[in-house]
């Protein structure tokens, strides 16, 4: 099946029907979306200070890395789960968004970057002051998660 | 309450309010770092909450945990507070009628409430605690009531375009 293809499939399966008619759906499961989003960029801003070296210095940042990654994997499966579900409602508006393709790259670029390039940083940084390549891969996570957010406030307004 | 709506009016019918909702960019530019600021604001708190209530970080002691990430909210809070108060003056006075508005202020105040009494005892004796994974019952239930307020206080926020 096409891309479109999955698109139609999800506006039209069950979870898509029930957001389409629900008064309420898209409000609460928006609200699920906005937690989840404190969370996922609480524990982002934790770990990548650390990566720059601007708070916790005393511990080392794999230990931070790991001391939240709980936190932000659970609180990012939570918004994939609730950004689904708000697909489901309007899947043949955002399939056409460039602010939703732009929200998806970044989303995957900044998902990559996190399981490989980020994580290798975090183990690389030993002493209390980071190097250059660590910091470079906090700024570039930085970013990366920021577009995923304005992208995703671009949707709704443009 | 004559007076506090007699404000809400002025600011609405004012030339800056009403170019601010009028504006095609500014209001959703000021709304977007506002929504974005809550990532500074309540995900650094959640993190100090969810420390006491030694779920995650438990190597790390709470004080420095704390005086790494309390900076943070309240950089976060200045943003928030900033980009909501000219969200705010845009809309004043729909917001003095809008329930989830005055719901959500009751909230923050709620917050802040919370926070104040538990910097001012259980977290004065925190050296007693600061290390151990499993905090004292008063900390952990500070934690349990700021995320509760603070979510309260995002849902609310959201809830304000339905009213």
């Amino acid at each position: 099946m096409s891309l479109h293809g999955w698109f139609i499939a999800l506006a039209r399966s069950p979870l898509g029907h029930a957001m389409q008619t629900s008064r309420w759906g898209f409000a609460v499961v928006e609200m699920v979306h906005l937690l989840g989003l404190a969370l996922l960029g609480g524990s982002v801003l934790i770990v990548d200070l650390r990566l720059l070296g601007v708070i916790l210095k005393s511990e080392s940042a794999i230990t931070i890395g790991r001391g939240v990654s709980r936190l932000l994997l659970c609180s990012l499966t939570v918004m994939v789960l609730s950004g689904i579900a708000l697909l489901s409602e309007e899947a043949g508006k955002c399939y056409y968004s460039p602010a939703f393709r732009c929200k998806m790259a970044l989303l995957a670029a900044a998902l990559v970057f996190y399981f490989t390039l980020h994580r290798q940083a975090l183990l690389r940084v030993q002493s209390e002051e980071p190097t250059l390549w660590p910091r470079i891969a906090a700024i570039v996570s930085l970013l990366l998660w920021l577009g995923v957010g304005v992208a995703g406030r671009a949707i709704g307004l443009l | 309450m004559q007076f506090l709506q007699h404000v809400c009016d002025v600011l609405y019918r004012s030339s800056f309010g009403t170019m601010l909702r009028e504006s095609n960019n500014a209001f959703s530019v000021i709304e977007s770092v506002h929504v974005l600021s809550i990532t500074l604001l309540v995900g650094t708190i959640a993190v100090l909450d969810l420390r006491m209530l030694g779920l995650i970080l438990r190597s790390v002691s709470v004080s420095r945990l704390a005086r790494s990430v309390l900076p943070l909210s309240w950089s976060g809070f200045a943003v928030s507070v900033a980009s909501g108060f000219l969200l705010f003056w845009a809309e004043a006075a729909k917001m003095y009628v809008n329930p989830s508005f005055r719901a959500k202020l009751v909230l923050l105040v709620l917050a802040g409430f919370n926070a104040l009494v538990f910097h001012t005892t259980i977290y004065r004796r925190a050296r007693e605690w600061e290390s151990l994974q499993v905090c004292p019952w008063r900390a952990r239930v500070t934690a349990v009531v700021s995320l509760a307020l603070w979510g309260g206080v995002i849902i609310a926020g959201r809830a304000i375009a339905y009213f």
